[in-house]
């Protein structure tokens, strides 16, 4: 048995199929006794290793040169895409409308008063006294939504408030009933039948 | 009883560590891109393009990771993400293949200098570059299947099995075409005497 299997040498076939890694039990059993078969699959498989061995060498040093790049996040879904940009707009909504509300804020008064807006309201204003001005703005000051609403404003609305009581305060200073000094000394305004009129007419006769 | 309760703990042990590997995706670029880079590379014979779809196969992989199941090695795996992604370059022509793309293939002239000095002397680097000059005008002449097959086998060192799940293909059928891509290379070389 042992001479039947040194007597016939491996095909062609046979030694791809073992290049293959697809061994029968006869054949590795032929190989282990067949140097000539063994240096022959040998010689087949020498190409092979040169080819794997220059190549692996020429890969890793590619590789080495290569940066070590770590893969991307994963694109997002669709709906946090959305919910990113909706915030992102939020943001940007607030942020042009704080400017514009504080630079609004302080003519809010003006602009919500309808006395001051046309002109025959300013005709108005004009004969109006001071006074009845000032109760038309504290009148007018809780119409204005944006000092209403919004936190920042409140100041705005102390110093009105301080204005207002300063003008009522000029009103009473500027009041009639404070006593002026030429009624203490009791004078009498100069009327057109004064005795200075009386004897300028008797010099004219 | 027990045999079969220990093969599946062993399974799922093999499974478990293989998931973590994938999780850390330096390490996994580091050990398996060489590999994974020479194959691609000599699959479509175009050195530039192929650092492009190793990246984009690693891309891949880590981004499905959790469908990894661990029933394969994970050499296994990133060969079959790599080896779809070469048919899509295929199929979107973005290339023309291997003959048309020889002007990029690698320089085994400058390849033989990366080979380690100390384990090769003068003449075998001589006799390693031309057995592979040999090698490498075989690839050009295979066909896709026959060129893919054989790089699978002898350079990512699968088994035939492995090769035939990877690409969905017959054992049987995976066989011939590496006994035609065999035939081929013996025929470049010289001979089997």
């Amino acid at each position: 048995m042992k001479s039947s299997i040194h007597l016939v040498h491996l095909s062609d076939d046979q030694i791809f199929s073992t290049l293959s890694g697809d061994v029968s039990a006869g054949v590795a059993a032929h190989l282990a006794n067949c140097s000539v078969c063994s240096r022959r699959v040998a010689e087949a498989e020498a190409p092979i290793a040169s080819f794997k061995a220059l190549t692996l060498a020429w890969s890793e040093r590619r590789s080495a040169t290569l940066p070590l790049q770590s893969p991307a996040p994963p694109p997002l879904a669709w709906h946090r895409r959305a919910v990113m940009a909706a915030t992102a707009t939020a943001a940007l909504l607030v942020g042009i409308s704080v400017p514009l509300a504080r630079n609004e804020a302080p003519s809010a008064p003006v602009v919500t008063s309808h006395a001051m807006a046309t002109p025959s309201s300013t005709a108005e204003v004009a004969t109006v006294s001071a006074p009845a001005l000032t109760a038309a703005m504290q009148h007018k000051i809780p119409e204005a939504p944006a000092a209403v609403e919004n936190g920042q404003t409140k100041p705005q609305d102390e110093q009105i408030a301080r204005d207002n009581q300063m003008l009522q305060n000029i009103d009473r200073a500027l009041d009639n009933s404070v006593e002026s000094p030429a009624d203490t000394y009791e004078l009498q305004p100069i009327s057109s039948q004064g005795p200075a009129r009386e004897r300028a007419k008797t010099l004219e006769n | 009883m027990q045999l079969a309760l220990d093969a599946t703990l062993t399974n799922v042990q093999a499974s478990e560590r293989s998931s973590s590997e994938l999780e850390d995706i330096d390490a996994l670029v580091r050990t398996y891109r060489p590999r994974l880079l020479r194959f691609v590379t000599f699959s479509i014979g175009d050195a530039d393009l192929a650092e492009s779809i190793t990246q984009d196969c690693f891309l891949k992989a880590y981004n499905g990771r959790a469908s990894f199941r661990g029933d394969c090695a994970i050499n296994t795996w990133l060969t079959s993400i790599a080896m779809n992604l070469i048919r899509d370059q295929q199929r979107l022509q973005k290339f023309r293949f291997w003959r048309q793309a020889r002007a990029t293939a690698i320089d085994v002239n400058e390849a033989a200098n990366f080979l380690p000095s100390k384990e090769c002397s003068a003449e075998s680097r001589v006799l390693i570059k031309e057995q592979t000059k040999h090698v490498q005008a075989a690839l050009a002449n295979l066909s896709v299947n026959q060129r893919s097959i054989f790089l699978m086998r002898f350079g990512q060192d699968m088994e035939l099995a492995e090769i035939a799940a990877a690409i969905h293909m017959p054992l049987n059928t995976v066989k011939t075409h590496l006994h035609r891509a065999l035939k081929s290379v013996r025929a470049q070389v010289g001979g089997i005497r």
